[in-house]
């Protein structure tokens, strides 16, 4: 006997074995919403009236996000980093821009290598030089730094109440793994749905998808007619995040529920023991003005994340200063 | 009985024949089901959904390793 839709008994066009059940595509939909409503609704993502800045990057997770949070009627502008990887970069610009004519909505346009001197693969070609030196980051780590960063400020600069990301439950599981494997409760202490802006020069940071698999981000673009970037960014083959995803879902083929319970479990009962007993102080960069965590030693004059990969990466002289330009993008229509 | 699949990213192509569901596809390709949506003409299928001789499908993986 065919399976049924749990809702209303039709035609199945997606089984979510976490929950022992199936939709067909009114009801998938229906209940892609309802995940992403109950995770705004439990950790207060977003008021009514916020002006949200969503990070689009031409994924599923994120056109797949913004088409939510619009249809939920929020005022969601997106904001699109060019990365300087090559056709990748064009094709995911492309879909982002395609997508905000097609829904009426407006995307605003940063640029790495024209704002900030450099793409994220000359990054990757400094990380091959210098990983093993003190300062050596990978490519994904340069680029997840950079990413953070300039949402930040670009939220900031533009008056934007919240920035919202597409990170959906098995990008979250798969940190919270790595983490995990390192005890790494730094890390953990900042990894919650919801990152509340706690000084001047923070942005409220959310994840309105960390309730939806992966999959389920994937099944919703399709059935909704998004058309997002299908091939995996270049310079992501076989990196760790992938790995450990891969072998949670291993874990999920073999026992369903697995990566929902180990990360809502980790939400709803341990992140506040760890922010409870995570201490990092935090101050205002030296070079840049922005929020970064304090030096040990309190002589030494504070420098973010960002600005000591980028002096590394276009050299000290470019960012020296306090009017490092950022906003300098267009918005579209 | 043939179908022709498409698999990406990475992009390839293969056939595979007598596969008569789509779990008897994914068992051949030795993909792990949760992590592939299957499509023909546009609409997903499931596990249990029959296949065709002739079908062309795309198994479209659905992780993604940045974030």
């Amino acid at each position: 006997m065919p399976m049924r839709c749990k809702r209303c008994r039709g035609k199945v066009v997606i089984e979510v074995r976490r929950h022992n059940a199936a939709f067909c595509r009114d009801c998938f939909v229906h209940y892609v919403r309802q995940q992403v409503s109950r995770a705004i609704a439990k950790h207060r993502m977003l008021a009514p009236t916020d002006r949200v800045l969503v990070a689009v990057s031409g994924g599923k997770d994120s056109l797949g996000l913004w088409d939510l949070l619009l249809d939920l009627g929020y005022q969601a502008d997106g904001l699109y980093l060019g990365l300087g990887i090559g056709g990748y970069s064009d094709r995911s610009k492309d879909l982002s821009q395609a997508f905000a004519d097609a829904r009426g909505a407006k995307l605003v346009v940063h640029d790495l290598e024209s704002e900030q001197g450099y793409t994220i693969p000359e990054a990757a070609g400094a990380g091959r030089l210098k990983r093993a030196s003190p300062g050596g980051r990978s490519s994904c780590a340069v680029c997840g730094l950079s990413k953070r960063y300039l949402f930040n400020r670009v939220a900031l600069e533009g008056g934007y109440d919240v920035v919202a990301t597409g990170h959906n439950l098995d990008d979250e599981a798969a940190v919270l793994f790595a983490n995990t494997l390192r005890w790494d409760t730094a890390s953990m202490a900042r990894q919650f749905p919801v990152l509340e802006a706690t000084r001047p020069g923070l942005v409220k940071k959310v994840k309105p998808l960390y309730r939806v698999a992966e999959r389920e981000s994937a099944a919703y673009c399709v059935l909704k007619g998004i058309d997002y970037v299908v091939e995996e960014c270049p310079l992501v083959g076989g990196n760790t995040q992938m790995r450990h995803k891969e072998t949670l879902n291993q874990m999920e083929e073999a026992s369903p529920g697995t990566k929902h319970n180990f990360l809502f479990g980790y939400v709803d009962r341990a992140a506040a023991l760890l922010r409870a007993a995570d201490v990092a102080e935090l101050a205002e960069c030296s070079r840049c003005g922005m929020v970064t965590q304090a030096p040990d030693d309190p002589a030494e004059a504070p420098v973010c994340a960002f600005c000591r990969t980028r002096a590394r990466l276009v050299g000290e002289a470019s960012s020296g200063g306090r009017t490092l330009p950022v906003v300098s993008g267009r918005a579209g229509p | 009985m043939l179908v022709t699949a498409r698999l990406r990213p990475p992009d390839r192509t293969v056939e595979v024949p007598d596969v008569r569901r789509v779990t008897d596809l994914l068992a051949q390709l030795e993909v792990l089901p949760g992590a592939v949506l299957v499509i023909r003409d546009g609409e997903l299928l499931t596990g249990d959904d029959e296949l065709r001789d002739g079908d062309r499908v795309e198994v479209r993986f659905a992780i993604s390793g940045g974030g």
